[in-house]
């Protein structure tokens, strides 16, 4: 076994040989098919094919409204001048943390690194709690320029700056860790030749830096195009775009069919930013030349007057970052009746919110429903998932590549529609799963949400297993160790710090879903995204709403800790063994692959 | 192999984390949560409703303890709690749902989630007000009137509009009135189902004549929209808009948390009535304590105590007496709407699609 | 020991061997070179196990092994970047095959300290995460890990070719010495010259998938087979027709005019051979001159050849750039090659210069 799966890099023929990957390609094809194409083909199906024929309703309907073809429009405008804009700020920010040489650099990276630990809703309520019509600096504004419009932060334009803030993280993650990655000798080279600090940057850094740059331009703009959460709270009737239709459409049954179709549109958009990024991919990253790279050392910007002036923009930024976040936490101490209203006095604030949450056994339980689903889905899909990227990264034929290509259906379709597509096929006795029936179960969101954690997990371990260096395996096949033997004693422990950083960010990003336990969810066992919403639609009534900020601030805790424990140690880790010339061991801060395979369409202000 | 362990250990800790979370809550309830179907172990009864806000679910879950229920009430909006009743159709969790207008149930009971059942206090209740059909499976609770409410601080009774559709004809309300942006909630629809109905025509799209149509259109252009997360009140406080709209039992709570005044107008055709309604869910192992439930919670006295607790019209006939005098006066006074519940039943999800395609822009 | 019979290894479309016969004697330091791309690594691979040849067989110590899995073959590798483990301990990384073996933990950690005396780590290094390692002591802890198994035979894939020139002289001679001391059959995968001359018992040159020649590094140096291993092997000037024409002429050779010829920059001398020998001299002029301390690159032309030869700078005068001097070869020294299948061409009787 061992030997056999080793040898001539992975044909269909060596691949059934072994007994072991067709045991996980069996529970392979089986997950794929009772999770990710049947459900979705059921829902395709009952949508189009109502009555066993093709329907055009959804397209004759979509295509005649205005609405819908200006939302349409407007997603693609915002996806197009998201990928702008984000570049622009987020490499501004990269460049101000990692390579100028900036003081107060590491405050600066803490306020810019708040997006990590708070997203979707809330994050944009943040944004409008400052700007909006009632925000505190709008009043300031209006003392100033008291003929200005209140509502001037709405639309498009709030929008975008609120869409490009949010998304930066990616350039923080990815890019902040390409540009270490860059051999500090060829940007003396290029010094010695006389280029400018401006010119280094341009013709040499920059380049180096574009394989990842490229990535994290496909991530904004799919954020753009399914963005729900700030076009719903800032983009005001002129600006609306596509996702808040698709869910609108999604609950109701007679109008499921523009919802499939709307959710078709963005995911054949999706396949296509797919399939120009792994052609990009494949052109190549560019790893370091020589064999001893030197470690970056940050530039000082030699014009004074150009000096200045990244500073006085590096901080003006580092105070758009922190304003919402520091409101937050300001709200979540105020009553119900002062956030409402956004009035806030030092006297109204108190931690009675903090005790209703944190002693009211019906407060805290949402919380510990979603820390409890999170960590289970992300267990299940980083766990599952490690073997099956491993074999996919080892095996390249066409089964594994069909393989490969199905495991990305959630990518292509909202998760709203997958979690119809479950409700559909499994809300009545069905032998896939054992004739049970799992509407009603807790196991369902289970499902739906290890589902939709799929894409981004596979892709990020495959391109971590792909930077293990090949011959380990060889060594330890050639001293008789087997095929799993090798990947639990050799290659899980490289691939660990990697898979504890997806890990990390699949837990963060699911605390507070919505699309999907909104159809899922037991309604016994809730978890804090439905609750939240409540909260913000005002059901709950307004003591709902102060509940809300304390949720938010105890995620921002969490989310926040979760970061810190994987990057923030493993960072100091790595300072600790600069001079490891052994094996490429990936770090999940320093990882190409996690450099590389950057590609997440869920990003935070989905 | 490993493949398998995480699938089983998954498993074991779903089953936990349902054990838990069920047993956190209740511990009699653990056993519903897990894979398989409620098992009855315990008698907790599992109540679906959008009709908990406010204290309500808090106050029900407390009085039914006291009269030996032990009950979980679970919330969620009226479309979100239809859509769920149908989709576990086949693997129920509700023993019962309250709180749903007829519009929801008769759409829930031609699904076959709801089992037909005559409460003990069936004769107590006006039958109109529930389910028309064969084998009635849905009974009226409280009636709940859909109202334009306006600040009255800012706005004289005279000055007052005297309709929905002074909203937009007026000059004086353009963009002051907040106008929804999505119809998923029980008030808006209803709101539209009372301006729709008047303009029925069996040659105009979707049964409604270009007039009506046109009504709707000019709604959406010349309202404020709704502002997410933001309460109407809040909106009123604020000095934003000046009316909207609102469900009659929310509206002197609100008063309160926000400190404004609020009068409502009474159209001459009358306001829509919704009547919410309480179910047997279809399939529940629990029948016998549901229905006893079903008959405590409907009774006069309960219904009578609720009534009192949160400013509602009970349609109990007995319980009405026990209810705030204010609120009997205000449903005395006011004019039901005449609605073609047939009608627009059968329309709204079209009547929905079609506004939110072309006319929320 | 080692026998590859009429292996073809076939990568899809691409044959990267296409026919390959091999034998390789107990004990001995065999050596794959050749240029990079060559085939010489998919050879050893195809020896490890790593690669199921399209056909042939592979045997070692007289069993076919071909179709056994490398832990079955009983050889021990050292991977061109060590392939360390770098998850665990120097310690644990030798004793990893142990521990597959399921060998007892003290009997493991006797052979551990064993054969990590005998490559000379200690035992605090024994301890310490890999990546604390100099490279020449990750060398030794990849030799170590190979070796305590005690396989019969030890490959080599390029295990000097990621560091620097000094620490690979000093790293080379270190190799040779473990191998001459455990004795072991060893075959060495390098694209470096000079590393296989100076190491090998016997060296096996590649081109293309296809071995030229196998030899001992004197025999693959003075009498390459093929015009390939000629070029690729040392420094020679290739010879025009009229260049060999008049050597011919002069000494009575029965050298090939048409042949490809080439001599060695080495065998070429600007005076005449002490004993007088068999050596002609032709006139030519001094093209360029190089000064490298120990001795000075010349080029002289002549009859249409650029000779390049080397000088002892012993500090006697030599000639300056343009000068006229004498260019002293022995015929015997010319290698040819025929020019459409690149075969050395049979020596003929050599004889004298004539008087």
């Amino acid at each position: 076994m061992s030997g056999a799966a080793v040898r001539n890099g992975g044909s269909v023929r060596s691949m059934v040989r072994s007994p072991f990957v067709l045991m996980v390609g069996a529970v392979l094809t089986w997950f794929i098919a009772a999770f990710l194409v049947w459900p979705n083909l059921n829902v395709l199906i009952a949508t189009f094919f109502p009555d066993g024929s093709f329907s055009g309703r959804a397209a004759e309907k979509l295509f005649s409204s205005q609405r819908a073809m200006k939302s349409l429009g407007n997603s693609f405008l915002l996806a197009l001048a998201l990928s702008i804009t984000v570049n622009v700020v987020g490499i501004f920010i990269v460049l101000v943390t990692h390579y100028f040489k900036i003081r107060g650099s590491r405050i600066l990276f803490l306020g810019y690194a708040t997006t990590f630990i708070y997203g979707g809703i809330v994050l944009a309520a943040g944004y409008k709690f400052i700007y909006g019509d009632k925000g505190i600096v709008t009043s300031l504004l209006l003392t100033v320029f008291p003929g200005m419009d209140p509502a001037w932060f709405s639309g498009f334009f709030a929008v975008l700056v609120v869409m490009t803030f949010a998304t930066t993280t990616n350039h923080m993650l990815f890019v902040g860790n390409a540009l270490k990655g860059v051999d500090y000798q060829t940007i003396e080279a290029a010094r010695n030749l006389g280029a400018s600090t401006w010119t280094i940057l341009r013709r040499v850094v920059l380049p180096m830096l574009k394989p990842t740059l490229f990535a994290v331009t496909i991530l904004s703009f799919l954020t753009g195009l399914g963005a729900l959460s700030a076009p719903q709270v800032l983009g005001g009737r002129e600006f609306q775009t596509i996702t808040p239709m698709i869910l609108t459409f999604a609950n109701s049954p007679t109008s499921r069919d523009l919802a499939a179709l709307l959710a078709v549109i963005l995911g054949v958009s999706t396949i296509l930013m797919l399939a120009v990024m792994s052609r990009f991919e494949k052109r190549g990253t560019y790893y370091s030349l020589s064999k001893v790279s030197s470690a970056l050392q940050k530039q000082q910007i030699s014009s004074p007057v150009a000096n200045a002036a990244v500073h006085t923009v590096a901080y003006l930024l580092f105070a758009l970052y922190t304003l919402p976040v520091v409101l937050i936490v300001l709200y979540s101490f105020a009553d119900g009746a002062a956030i409402q209203t956004g009035q806030i006095s030092p006297g109204s604030l108190t931690l009675d919110n903090y005790v209703r949450v944190l002693t009211q056994e019906s407060g805290l339980r949402p919380f510990v429903i979603s820390v409890v689903y999170s960590a289970l889905a992300t267990v299940i899909a980083v766990g599952g998932l490690l073997l099956v990227a491993r074999l996919l990264q080892k095996y390249r034929n066409w089964v594994a590549s069909v393989f490969e290509y199905l495991l990305h259906i959630p990518w292509i379709l909202p998760s709203a529609l997958l979690a119809l597509g479950l409700i559909i096929s499994y809300d009545h006795p069905n032998p896939l799963v054992g004739g049970a029936v799992l509407t009603g179960t807790t196991v369902i969101l289970l499902i739906a949400f290890v589902t939709v954690k799929i894409p981004f997990t596979l892709r990020m371990l495959k391109a971590s297993f792909a930077s293990v260096n090949s011959s380990m395996e060889e060594a330890a096949a050639i001293m008789g160790a087997k095929t799993l033997y090798v990947f639990r004693r050799i290659l899980l422990p490289i691939v660990l710090p990697a898979a504890a950083a997806i890990a990390a960010l699949n837990f963060n990003s699911m605390l507070d879903d919505y699309d999907t336990a909104i159809f899922l969810a037991h309604p016994l066992v809730q978890p804090l995204g439905l609750v939240i919403k409540a909260n913000t639609d005002g059901a709950e009534g307004v003591e709902g709403v102060a509940n809300t900020f304390v949720y938010t601030v105890l995620l921002m805790v969490i989310t926040g800790l979760t970061m810190y424990l994987v990057y923030g140690r493993s960072s100091r880790r790595r300072a600790g063994r600069k001079n490891s010339a052994a094996g490429a061991s990936p770090d999940p801060a320093t990882s190409p692959a996690l450099v590389a395979a950057g590609t997440e369409p869920a990003a935070p202000v989905r | 192999m490993r493949k398998l362990q995480t699938l089983v250990a998954a498993a074991v800790a779903v089953i936990l984390l349902a054990g838990c979370g069920g047993g956190a809550a209740s511990p009699a309830a653990s056993g519903d949560a897990s894979t398989a179907p409620p098992a009855g172990s315990g008698e907790t009864l599992v109540v679906y409703t959008n009709s908990n806000g406010e204290g309500r679910g808090e106050w029900l879950t407390a009085k039914a303890a006291e009269a030996g229920f032990k009950i979980e009430v679970v919330g969620a909006g009226g479309a979100d709690a239809t859509n769920k009743l149908i989709a576990e159709k086949n693997n129920p969790i509700a023993d019962v749902a309250f709180g749903l207008n007829n519009m929801y149930f008769a759409q829930i009971k031609a699904e076959g989630a709801l089992e037909p059942y005559d409460p003990a206090w069936a004769g107590e209740v006006d039958t109109a007000l529930g389910d028309s059909g064969d084998g009635k499976a849905y009974w009226p609770l409280v009636k709940q009137a859909i109202l334009l409410g306006y600040n009255s601080d800012k706005i004289t009774a005279d000055a007052a509009p005297q309709d929905w559709t002074d909203l937009w004809t007026k000059e004086e309300f353009k963009d002051r009135y907040e106008r929804v942006t999505g119809l998923g909630t029980a008030t808006a629809q209803l709101v539209f189902a009372g301006i729709l109905t008047r303009y029925k025509d069996e040659s105009g799209d979707l049964g409604v004549s270009d007039e009506g149509w046109k009504q709707v259109e000019q709604y959406f252009q010349n309202g404020s929209p709704a502002v997410a997360k933001t309460d109407l009140f809040a909106r009123i406080a604020a000095g934003e808009v000046d009316l909207g709209q609102m469900p009659s039992s929310i509206i002197a709570e609100r008063e309160k948390s926000f400190k404004v005044n609020v009068e409502t107008v009474a159209p001459s055709v009358g306001v829509p009535l919704a009547v919410e309604q309480v179910a047997l869910v279809k399939g529940t192992d629990k029948k016998e304590q549901a229905q006893k439930f079903i008959d405590w919670f409907g009774s006069a006295d309960v219904q009578g105590a609720f009534a009192q607790q949160f400013n509602s019209m009970p349609v109990n006939k007995t319980a009405a007496t026990k209810a705030n005098p204010e609120v009997v006066e205000f449903f005395a006074d006011v004019k039901q709407q005449d609605i073609d519940w047939d009608f627009v039943q059968e329309n709204m999800g079209a009547w929905v699609e079609k506004i939110e395609l072309e006319y929320m822009t | 020991m080692i026998r590859l019979d009429n292996i073809e290894v076939s990568f899809g479309d691409f044959t990267a061997i296409p026919h390959l016969d091999l034998h390789v004697k107990p004990g001995e330091f065999f050596t794959l070179l050749g240029p990079s791309g060559c085939g010489k690594t998919t050879a050893l691979r195809t020896l490890a196990g790593f690669i199921e040849p399209s056909r042939g067989a592979v045997h070692v110590d007289g069993k076919n092994v071909t179709r056994l899995p490398s832990d079955k073959r009983q050889v021990g590798m050292v991977f061109q970047n060590y392939a360390l483990f770098p998850s665990m301990s120097v310690w644990e990384n030798i004793a990893f095959g142990l521990r597959v073996r399921k060998e007892k933990s003290a009997e493991s950690d006797r052979l551990v300290r064993d054969i990590a005396r005998r490559v000379e780590l200690s035992d605090e290094q024994l301890h310490k995460n890999v990546a604390e390692l100099s490279g020449g002591q990750q060398q030794r802890v990849a030799v170590a890990r190979a070796l305590v198994l005690r396989p019969k035979i030890l490959l080599l894939d390029e295990p000097l070719s990621n560091l620097d020139a000094k620490l690979r002289h000093q790293l080379r001679q270190q190799l040779k010495d473990l191998q001459s001391e455990f004795g072991i059959t060893t075959v060495y995968v390098t694209h470096d010259q000079d590393e296989a001359l100076a190491m090998s018992d016997r060296v096996a040159v590649f081109n293309k998938g296809v071995i030229e020649q196998v030899g001992t590094p004197q025999e693959i140096y003075d009498q390459a087979a093929t015009e390939f291993v000629c070029n690729f092997i040392g420094d020679s000037s290739p010879l025009t027709s009229e260049f060999v024409a008049e050597l011919n002429r002069l000494s009575g050779a029965g050298l090939s005019p048409g042949a490809n010829s080439y001599l060695r920059v080495e065998k070429a001398s600007l005076t005449p051979p002490l004993d007088g020998g068999r050596a002609v001299g032709l006139p030519g002029t001094v093209a360029s001159r190089t000064y490298h301390g120990l001795h000075s690159r010349y080029v002289v032309r002549s009859h249409g050849t650029d000779v390049r030869l080397l000088v002892l700078e012993d500090g006697n005068v030599q000639p300056e750039v343009g000068a006229e001097t004498t260019l002293y070869v022995q015929p015997g020294h010319v290698l040819q090659y025929h020019p459409g299948t690149g075969a050395a061409l049979a020596k003929q009787d050599q004889a004298v210069a004539l008087p």
